[in-house]
Order: structure tokens, then sequence, then C-alpha cells
């Protein structure tokens, strides 16, 4: 007889895993989500397989236009993805930028304002890279400012970028809903308050392949991507980031200048961040009042559940913008379906990867005489 | 291995879960093909919300849907569509590849998406068309609005017979915006000129919340009207019922909009301008399923009023006097066959028992200025840059524009704040 009762189940660390195991774990985890998204669906009597089929091909399933499913799909895989990315830069070194938002904003706003100014009496090439220089730089200092107040007085980076997004919303819809002779943000057109188009230098160019036109924003998200890759794991200020991000002390230890870095990375998210809000106002020819399509807040979805990994990043990100586009695709079929399925359904993955995180770290021991059952559970 | 041999046996439960819904819901989507027209439609809201905007058209698209024997699988919806021109496009994208023929968009900001899809040539087979906008082309494109100021003015006659009755010169009005918009700001003035044909010496106090739609502002502005100028009538432009609510609380009346709100306050409500959107979607609908090419000279550029059956006014509630009723009854008569309108220079005298009696004159606003001249041939609106009055070109062919577009003034008897 053991003086002690041993517990029917302990949670025990795992030694390592198999790098295959704990990919079956994350798709499994997608399998269950999409199996509980499946039951919720077909207790409302909508068939899943036949929503899942049309979300997970966006529509294009005998559509006379598939190629402009495509092209939607990258309208919102572009931002998100560049976000994601800018975003898990300062995550990795443990600083929680919540303010894609606003950051999104302040660059969309700042390409707006050299668009709007300069359209006119600039070439499109000189103009658009003003334009995504203005954007860098105006983001940039609205992220970067948090960082440097952190460093120099020990604010807290998540209140001041998580207001800091309402003051850039709220700056965006003054611009959108005053009607002014000063505002140039206007149409003069519209007896309404409407944005006014952009001139047609300031237009994101495409590039024609058949009927199908590749916005060349959907090149540069590659780019940065393959970029961050780099900076992060070939690079010295990558190295410094992850220091940082494990620890502060010993990046100091090590002789690093720790507030230099911590500013220069937020610098660098922020104008990222800003640069894909320049990004999408171009494509879009227009400014907007809903112009981040909330990517600030799932971009910090898509860079947790991609584990800050770069070129996870890339997957999640699509399959979000999958799920984000398919979901209004599918649920024109189904009246009782609306676009908020996607996110359900994105809530119920996020959960369930968390799940499959917890079973990737650690595994549950059972009690002797109960281990039979346990490990078929298991 | 064991675990290996878990993840498997997972795996296959999935699949047949998935493979065992599948087969029980194949039936049912089979026997929609009834009719293959598809009509697309995109809100600003959602399309299961049971009141309000978005819930008007819906119910309006699938009236006329029924009507037409289109089976309602035919209807496909993008809903909580925000109003900017990247969404809506996605949005537009979507319904055409679904192959919708038709194309409603429901909210202002929609206007550049659908003028810019409806130039592109892929789309040139599909019409698009945009309520409360002002944009249009000659082939697929038009834009549909409603004389609800029409309504307002009989809504006006019922709250202004209701002053008499109570001998109280003083009616509040909750809007949406002022004299920024025309539509808040021509509903504003017809309902006035409704409550002077009858009772000439009422005054119609207007408090601005300055957004479309917040319950809790709504609530708040007529609680006010009604504790600081002792208003016995609370009309309203707002989305909610809480206008009406607070007017039953106060122990007073209220004008209503959108639909019957005496359901929510039978103690305070006489009437409600309403739109019934039907009338516009079954013959939109039926020109693009029958005769598709003709579309814009058929349908066109659509302002449907009284006389379409497009805009009323609900049925009047017992709170109204049978005379009420009769007075209404005649005023709408005239503007049904065509007899009469409102922004006119022919003023409307009602008298207790029912006598109309017209004078011609000009139309003043509130600060004295002829906003409608004498004989009826010009109207003036201010400049918004200058704040001069001016003439609108185009003589007496101006004024649905000045309704629809740039009226900016209160006439005499409306005060703000």
């Amino acid at each position: 007889m053991s003086k002690q009762r041993e517990p029917l189940v302990r949670v025990v660390k795992r030694d390592r895993i198999h790098p295959l195991l704990k990919v079956a774990f994350y798709l499994l985890a997608i399998l269950f989500a999409l199996t509980v998204g499946g039951v919720l669906l077909f207790a409302i009597g909508v068939n899943p397989l036949v929503l899942y089929k049309d979300m997970f091909t966006i529509g294009m399933l005998g559509s006379r236009f598939a190629y402009k499913s495509v092209e939607g799909l990258l309208t919102i895989f572009v931002p998100l993805l560049i976000t994601s990315l800018a975003l898990s830069l300062s995550f990795k070194m443990r600083f929680w930028n919540i303010g894609g938002e606003g950051q999104f904003i302040i660059g969309a706003l700042a390409a707006a304002t050299v668009a709007l100014k300069f359209g006119n009496s600039m070439p499109p090439f000189p103009l658009l890279v003003l334009m995504f220089l203005a954007s860098m730089l105006c983001a940039g200092l609205y992220g970067g400012v948090v960082a440097l107040l952190n460093v120099r007085f020990r604010t807290n980076e998540t209140l001041l970028t998580l207001m800091l997004n309402y003051i850039a919303l709220y700056l965006l819809r003054f611009f959108g809903e005053t009607q002014a002779p000063w505002n140039f943000y206007l149409s003069d057109e519209s007896v309404r308050p409407v944005f006014q188009k952009f001139p047609e230098a300031a237009f994101m160019p495409t590039i024609s392949i058949g009927k199908f036109s590749l916005n060349i924003s959907f090149i540069f998200a590659v780019l940065i991507c393959v970029g961050a890759y780099f900076y992060l794991k070939k690079t010295k200020q990558g190295y410094e980031i992850s220091v940082v991000g494990d620890s502060a002390n010993t990046a100091r230890y090590a002789g690093m200048h720790v507030p230099k870095i911590i500013v220069r990375t937020m610098f660098l998210s922020a104008a990222l961040i800003g640069l894909a809000g320049g990004f999408y106002v171009s494509g879009a020819k227009v400014l907007s009042t809903s112009v981040t399509n909330n990517v600030g807040w799932t971009g910090i979805i898509v860079a947790w559940l991609a584990k800050l990994n770069t070129f996870a990043i890339f997957g999640v990100a699509l399959l979000i913008s999958i799920m984000q586009y398919g979901a209004q695709a599918a649920s024109t079929q189904f009246p009782i379906i609306d676009s908020n399925f996607a996110d359900l359904l994105q809530g119920i993955i996020l959960f369930f990867v968390l799940a499959a995180d917890f079973f990737i770290r650690f595994k549950l021991v059972f009690r002797k005489n109960a281990k039979k059952q346990g490990g078929a559970a298991e | 291995m064991k675990k290996v041999l878990s993840i498997v046996l997972a795996l296959v439960m999935v699949v047949l879960c998935f493979a065992a819904c599948g087969k029980t819901d194949d039936a049912k989507t089979d026997d929609a093909a009834a009719s293959d027209f598809l009509v697309g439609a995109i809100y600003i809201n959602s399309q299961n919300d049971t009141a309000g905007y978005t819930f008007a058209h819906h119910n309006g698209i699938t009236k006329a849907m029924e009507q037409l024997g289109l089976p309602k699988e035919n209807l496909k919806i993008v809903d909580n569509v925000p109003e900017d021109t990247e969404q809506v496009s996605k949005a537009i994208d979507t319904l055409a590849n679904q192959g919708c023929k038709i194309i409603f968009g429901i909210s202002f900001g929609y206007i550049d998406a659908f003028a810019e899809a409806a130039d592109k040539p892929e789309y040139a087979d599909i019409i698009f068309s945009h309520a409360t906008g002002y944009k249009s082309n000659d082939k697929n494109f038009n834009n549909y609005f409603g004389r609800i100021y029409q309504a307002r003015y009989l809504a006006g006659i019922a709250a202004g017979l209701k002053s008499l009755e109570l001998n109280n010169n003083s009616i509040g009005y909750v809007a949406a915006w002022g004299t920024e918009y025309a539509e808040t700001c021509s509903g504003i003035n017809a309902f006035a000129l409704g409550v002077q044909s009858v009772n000439p010496d009422a005054v119609v106090h207007v408090n601005k919340i300055s957004t479309w739609g917040d319950e809790a502002k709504e609530k708040a502005a007529a609680e006010a009207l009604i504790n600081t100028y002792n208003c016995c009538v609370i009309a309203q432009h707002c989305d909610s019922a809480q206008p009406q609510l607070a007017a039953a609380n106060g122990k007073v009346f209220g004008c209503g909009y959108n639909s019957d709100m005496t359901a929510q306050a039978p103690s305070a409500h006489l009437t409600a301008p309403i739109w019934n959107w039907d009338v516009y979607y079954k013959l939109a609908i039926e020109t693009a399923m029958t005769d598709p090419a003709n579309f814009m000279s058929k349908v066109g550029i659509y302002y449907g009023g009284l006389k379409e059956g497009f805009v009323d006014i609900s049925p009047l509630s017992d709170n109204c006097t049978p005379e009420t009723k009769a007075i209404i009854e005649k005023v709408k008569a005239m503007m049904v066959n065509g007899e009469w309108d409102v922004f006119t220079n022919v003023k409307l005298s009602i008298d207790k028992d029912g006598t109309i009696t017209k004078t011609e004159g000009a139309l003043k606003d509130n600060k004295g200025a002829e906003v409608i001249s004498a004989d009826g041939s010009t109207y003036y609106t201010y400049n918004k840059d200058t704040g001069a009055l001016e003439a609108v070109e185009g003589g007496k062919d101006a004024c649905d524009g000045v309704i629809k577009g740039s009226m900016n003034y209160y006439v005499a008897g409306v005060t703000e704040g």
C-alpha cells in the first residue's frame, strides 16, 4: 500500500516531441474545430459539407468570374500578412504592440494625404514611393513614440497602443464626416460626406495575367515575408530582438543597448503596418472609415497561431483570409449564416490550437491501474 | 504507436461524421433550382435583424420575390458590409460569382463601388440598383428613393390636429440630423408644413442627435423636448421607437417612423410615415427578369411617392379622431392624383370641419427669406461655402433635386434646439 494516493491523471512535461507529431496535432486541432463548427451548422439545418466546400473554394466553383475571387482574396490576404509579420517582430521581443489598428489607419491616412495633395502634379512612380514612405514614417512614429515612452518612463505599451488605436480611428472618422472647405479628404460632388477618390497616379499598379490582374502589393508582401525571415534569423538586429525577448537582463549583460533595440524594433513593426495601410488604400483607390478590416486584431491571432514563425504566418494568414472571404461566398447560399460565422470558426480554431499546444508541451499520465484506458484516450 | 493510431482513428471519425452529414441534406439543395433568376443584395446590417433599416429592405425584397413567385433561395445576400469601397466591391464580386442578375445595395456609402462595378464590361449583363444614391448610367445602373416627405406632411396634419385638441402649440421632433442632410431637412419641413396647415400657430422644436441611430440619445432627446418645451407631440426621424416610448412615459403623443410604432407605444402613437420597399423591389426585379435591356427606360431613376404606394402612413391609431382620418384622406388624395404637392408655392389651410383652402404665395424659411418664389418658378438654397441664398438652376424642375439633395433651411415655424 502506498503512503499517498496517486492522482488519477497527472500533467507531465514532455521531453521532446517528434516534429511530424507536432504538425499532426495542429492539423488535428483544425479538423476538430471544423467538426465542432460542422456540428453547430448541422444543428441549425445547414449542410456543413456544402458550406465548407463553398468556403474553402472561396465560391470559385462554377463561377464566371473565378479570377475575381482570387483578386478579392488577395486584398484581404496582403494587409493581414504584412500586419501579422510586423506584429511578430515586436511580439518576439515580448513588447505587446496591440496598436495595429491605429498604425494601419495612420499609414492609410498618410498615403491618402500624399495621394490627394500631390496626385495631380506628380508622375505615378515617385508619387507611390512618396505615399508609402509617408505611410511608413507616420505609422512608425505613431508606434515608436510608445516605445520611447516605455523605455524612458516605463509606461505600459499595451495600454498606450490600445488607446492610440481609438485616437487614430476617431481622427479618421473626423475627416470622414466633417464637411468643410479645408477638408480635402472628402468629395465635392456628394451632398453627404464621402471620401474623395484618389487621382489615377496614386493607384497601385497591377499585372494582368489574362483576365486576372495581380496587385503588385502581393509581390511586395511575399518579399517582406522573406525579408522578415532573414532579418530575424540571419542578422545581428534579429538576434538582438530574440535576446531581449528572452531576457532583457541577459541582453544588458551582453552589452546590448536595450532601449535602442526596443525603439528601433517597434518603429519597424509600426512602419510595416503603416505600409500595409498604404498598400491597402492605394489598391482600394479611396479611404474609408472601416479601412482596417480588423487586421490589427486578426493579425494578433495570426501571429500567435503561427507561434511567431515567419513562414507559418504566411500559411495561417492565408487560411484566415480564405475563411473570411470564403465565408462571404458560402453565406450567400445559406440565409441563416452570415459573415460572423467566419469569426466564430476562427475563434474555435484558435481555441483548439491552444489546446493542441498544451498537448504538445505536456502529456497526461494516468494512474497505473487506469493506464489502459488512458493510453487510448490520448 | 498508440498515439499515431489514435490520431488516425480520430481522423476517420471526423471524415465519417462529415459524410453522414452530407447525405441527409443533399435532397434539400437540389429542388432549389425551380426558377434560376438570382437576386443579389448587399446589406449594412444583418439579414437576421428584426427591426430597423436593413430589416425593412430585406422584408421588401423577400415580399417582392414572393409576389413574383421566386423561391427565397434565389436571394443571395452579403450582409454586415461597411461603407468601404473595397469591401463593397468584394461583395459585388461574390454576388456576381453566384450568378445574380440584379444587385441591390441599400446604403448610401456603397455608391462608388456600385458605379465602378456597373461600368465594368464583364458585368454589363448585371443590373446595379442603389438606394438613396444619386449616381446612375444609361444601361444598367440606377438609384432609388422615395417621397417620404409626402407621408411626413400627412403625419404633420395628425400632429397639428392633436395640438389643437390639447391647446398646446409646441411640437417636438427628434432628428438624426438637421439642415446638414436634405433628407432630414425636407422631412422636418414637410412635417412642419403639415402641422401648420391645421394649426398655423404651432412651433416645431427640432432636437438633433447627430447620428443615424443611437437609442439612448433618441430617448434623451425626446425627454428633453417634453421637459424643456412642454411639447405635446413627439415626431422623429431616427431608427428606434425610443422617442415614442418617451412620449408614452411623458403622457404626450407621437409620430414614429419606418414602421407602425403603435405596437410599442399604444397610448401615445398617432401614425408613422412608412416605406413600402416591396413596391420598388417588385418593379425592379420584374423588369430585370423580363426586359433587362430596357431597365433604365422602364424603371430608371426611381423616386416613388404616395401615388405609387411606395411611401405611406401607418393606419391612424385610436388616439386620432375620425375627423383627422377624413382630413388626411382628402389631402392624401390630392397628392396621389397630382393636384397638389408639399414643396410648391401653394399652401394648404385646413379648418376643423375639413374644408381645404389653397393660398398662393412664397414659402419663407425661419429667417424670413424666400426659399420658393411666390409664382413657384424659382427654388433657393444656401450656398455651402458663402452662406448666401442662391437660386437653383432649372426653375420648377429643380424641385425634386432640392428635396433630395440640396435643401438646407428650415421653414418658418421651425426652431432647432
